[in-house]
């Protein structure tokens, strides 16, 4: 049976990428969220956890909406001469908006158990906002967002029914191992449904071990089991 | 620092990354069909071969279920020939005027078939699903999987509805269906004759007559988006070649009764 | 050279409202628990905002909402040592007290830092993260983190009350010489009365967001305002008073009859004596004749460990009850000597001693 294996490159392409883009956006959201309270910022929750809630299909469906040649961004980007869909991008934008919410609250619980005193410690001494989340907040912050990298990641190597809404299912360029698990059961051929599954696992656990052993590679102490 | 504005940055630069492959006489044309799944099958050898006799053009395929496929179509994916399992779907691209006049033809047809698990020896024919032994049967979901749709006629024509309305399992494809049915989860499933061929745990036992039901096709078109109409309309004659057409039978479609009807 | 400090800011359960300056020498803020102490010093910092007021240092304004000014924290050049230090603990000792040095070209960083760290006493810990430092050495880094980056005035939040009993005495001698070299204005807020009065010049006593008193801290201890900044300085018998002659008051609350020593300008509402200093008298004839003395039985001792505590009853012999009039401190030789007396002692009530405060 000759395995395309195109679907192992655009999948970790995919989520790389997409986690990438959660951890900038998923940590700007928790800081901007951080200091504001009151009802817009609670219905600012409620948008970025929609992603979370609704099914993934209706996701993809939204997300085809705004990008598509009748949508806001999809008529802008269509002046520089541009189409999203059926594009790669389309599967990072995809993966991207569903891991958010995970990356979001992960980071909003990590940023929020730092102690606000050694905050303002570092304001008296003369530390810039950036300074003191640069120096300060984030690396006491780091084990619980290196939690919602994890979990993004994990999530975006799984996304299925956005994906397969906004980007297809174009083999070669949008075909992503969970769409091609998906593929191989519809045409009944299990054993390559089988196969996909083991080398998404294998993928899965490899990331993931890999970024815990960086981490401790990088701060032992912090990620030791039984803290002092 | 707001979220937004940062991702819909980064989506430019995505996008710039993955546009469209600039057509330049030394690149293959690049030609994308949305195609149902069911026919991936025959459609990706066709395909295959295709792409190996006409050097200069790649056909890529894109599967999905067609209601998916027309709404990525409605909003401007970049497809120049579509497949669709039910009219519905190209009716209302077409209405949309989103389909090339002239294109439209009718390429397949199918047949509905009633299944039941291998070894089952309970069900023989569409009267015995009435019978208390039969404590579920599948069926896809008619306003969503044109499959569930003809089922529904096939059983209202036997005029069994009320006698099974309270055994129907819905299943949000057909593939759920046939999985329902190799498990023994359901007694018996209504299915395409192409669907059943690709699973050994199911059996069929009685076929639709194509009175019970409207027919069932596989109408086939260009849309008016494709950037290479010619090559589009070279590769939409090649799938109605003898030669595709008797591929197609070979999975189990029918071809069209009528001579090909052009809308 | 002075922090001048006037500003108002509503709280939850009262208004917080502080007028007073402090210049080159320790000024203490007096007062319980939830007077408003840390808000004060957190508005001063710039880590919370008045409602309006003016605070200024040497004559720049720092906070003026009659002009719309109010500096953001770090540029405030205040050093600023919490409660419990607020060490960096993901940053060695020596990161922490660098930390605010960025400005700085890297030459000058390090020598700025060894200087900190020779000067409080912290060389082989520089490398250390604070949770392996003790109490003593962690509140050692914090001072000096907030020193190293020469800061125009210091504010220091209950600095010793984070410390292990024992320790406190060698740490606040220690903060007494870094506050003397200092030489800037330096303002520190505090429950406790001994450690205000040793380590302070001057005072501010605050109890539910007003100032009670302002000024040098002998003046308020020995002639409190009135009878709430007596309590709060540690005065412990007092009784209500109602004034006979021009140079007498009557105590009510201990049916006696006082002198004073000087003539009483306002009529005192109330008359004390601090516990340390009711005098205990000899047997001898001549001291019983004094003035202001009276017989006195025990009702009720409690030890302390450098002395004992006397709970004592005037005139006749102790109730049931163990009510008593006057509770008095004695160190623990002066005590061997009373307790072989027969009872009734003597004590005297010095007129110098007694505090006359209005109501």
């Amino acid at each position: 049976m000759a395995l395309d294996l195109s679907p192992i490159r655009i999948s970790l392409e995919t989520s790389v990428t997409a986690t990438a883009i959660t951890l900038v956006t998923g940590i700007a959201a928790a800081i901007w969220r951080a200091n504001r309270r009151g009802i817009g910022a609670a219905l600012m929750d409620g948008l970025f956890l929609l992603p979370l809630v609704l099914p993934p299909t209706v996701v993809g469906f939204l997300l085809l909406l705004i990008f598509g040649r009748h949508g806001p961004l999809g008529r802008l980007l269509l002046h520089f001469g541009a189409t999203v869909v059926f594009s790669w991008p389309a599967t990072v934008i995809a993966a991207a908006v569903v891991s958010f919410p995970l990356m979001y609250l992960s980071a909003r619980a990590a940023l929020e158990q730092v102690d606000p005193r050694l905050l303002q410690a570092a304001r008296t001494l003369g530390a810039s906002e950036w300074c003191v989340f640069r120096r300060i907040a984030l690396p006491l912050a780091w084990p619980g967002i290196l939690a919602g990298t994890i979990l993004a990641f994990a999530r975006a190597l799984g996304e299925f029914g956005a994906t397969l809404m906004l980007a297809g299912s174009i083999p070669g360029r949008t075909q992503t191992i969970p769409i091609a698990i998906y593929f191989a059961v519809e045409a009944n051929d299990l054993h390559q449904a089988a196969a996909w599954s083991l080398i998404d696992i294998s993928i899965s656990l490899t990331m993931i071990a890999g970024m815990y052993y960086w981490a401790h590679l990088r701060s032992p102490e912090r990620t030791q089991w039984s803290r002092r | 620092m707001a979220a937004w504005p940062t991702a819909i940055l980064l989506c430019f630069l995505l996008a710039g990354c993955g546009k469209t492959m600039v057509h330049s006489p030394n690149q293959p044309v690049t030609l994308t069909v949305s195609a149902a799944i069911s026919l991936k099958g025959p459609l990706d050898a066709l395909a295959q071969n295709y792409n190996q006799q006409h050097p200069d053009v790649r056909v890529v395929c894109n599967y999905g279920a067609s209601g998916t496929l027309q709404h990525q179509i409605e909003q401007g994916a970049p497809v120049d020939i579509f497949i669709s399992a039910g009219e519905k779907q190209m009716d209302m691209l077409q209405n949309e005027g989103l389909v090339t006049p002239g294109t439209r033809r009718d390429l397949l047809g199918n047949q509905l078939v009633l299944i039941v698990p291998a070894h089952s020896t309970a069900v023989r024919g569409f009267d015995d699903l009435a019978k208390a032994a039969v404590k579920s049967i599948a069926v896809g979901e008619p306003r969503t999987v044109p499959a569930g749709m003809y089922a529904q006629q096939v059983l209202g024509h036997f005029h069994l509805l009320p006698a099974l309305k309270s055994k129907l399992v819905y299943a949000e494809d057909v593939r759920e269906v046939l999985a329902y049915v190799e498990t023994g989860n359901a007694s018996a499933g209504l299915v395409y004759a192409t669907d059943a061929r690709i699973s050994s745990r199911v059996r069929v036992v009685a076929i639709a007559p194509a009175n019970s039901h409207d027919p069932i096709l596989y109408p086939v078109a260009m849309l008016k988006a494709s950037k290479s109409p010619q090559a589009a309309g070279a590769f939409l004659d090649a799938l109605e070649s003898p030669e595709s057409l008797a591929l197609f039978e070979k999975y189990g479609f029918a071809s069209t009764p009528a001579p090909a009807a052009v809308h | 050279m002075a922090l001048e400090i006037q500003f108002e800011k509503r709280l939850a359960s009262f208004n917080l409202s502080v007028e007073f300056s402090c210049g080159a020498e320790p000024l203490a803020v007096l007062g319980p628990s939830g007077a408003g102490k840390s808000m004060t010093l957190r508005c001063i910092a710039g880590l919370e905002r008045p409602d309006r007021g003016r605070i200024a240092i040497n004559g720049r304004a720092l906070f003026d909402s009659s002009k719309g000014i109010n500096l953001p924290a770090r540029e405030r050049r205040a050093g600023l040592l919490f409660q419990n230090y607020a060490l960096f603990p993901h940053l060695t000792v020596a990161e922490n007290i660098s930390f605010g040095l960025d400005g700085l070209p890297p030459a000058q960083r390090t020598a700025r830092v060894q200087k900190k760290i020779a000067q409080a006493q912290l060389e082989g810990l520089e490398n250390r993260p604070p949770h392996e430092l003790s109490g003593g050495e962690q509140q050692r880094v914090a001072l000096a983190r907030a020193l190293a980056i020469e800061p125009e005035f210091l504010l220091l939040d209950e600095p010793l009350s984070a410390l292990d009993t024992h320790l406190r005495g060698q740490i606040e001698r220690q903060l007494i010489a870094t506050l003397a070299q200092f030489r800037r204005p330096a303002l520190f807020v505090t429950h406790n009365m001994e450690e205000a009065y040793r380590m302070a010049t001057n005072l501010v006593v605050l109890t539910k967001g007003r100032v009670a008193a302002n000024g040098a801290k002998e003046t308020i201890f020995r002639q409190p305002p009135n009878l709430e900044v007596a309590l709060l300085t540690g005065l412990k018998n007092f009784s209500r008073a109602k004034q006979i002659s021009a140079d007498k008051v009557e105590a009510l609350d201990w049916n006696c009859t006082l002198c004073v020593a000087r003539a009483i300008s306002t009529p005192p509402a109330y008359v004390g004596i601090r516990a340390h200093y009711i005098d205990f008298l000899e047997a001898s004839p001549r001291e019983r004749a004094l003035t202001n003395t009276f017989p006195c039985w025990l009702v009720r001792a409690s030890e302390t460990p450098f002395g004992i505590t006397l709970y004592l009853q005037l005139h006749h012999t102790p109730g049931e009850t163990g009510a008593y009039h006057l509770q008095a401190e004695l160190f623990t030789e002066k005590w061997l000597q009373l307790r072989d007396q027969s009872q009734p002692w003597h004590v005297r009530l010095a007129p110098e001693s007694l505090l006359l405060l209005p109501s």
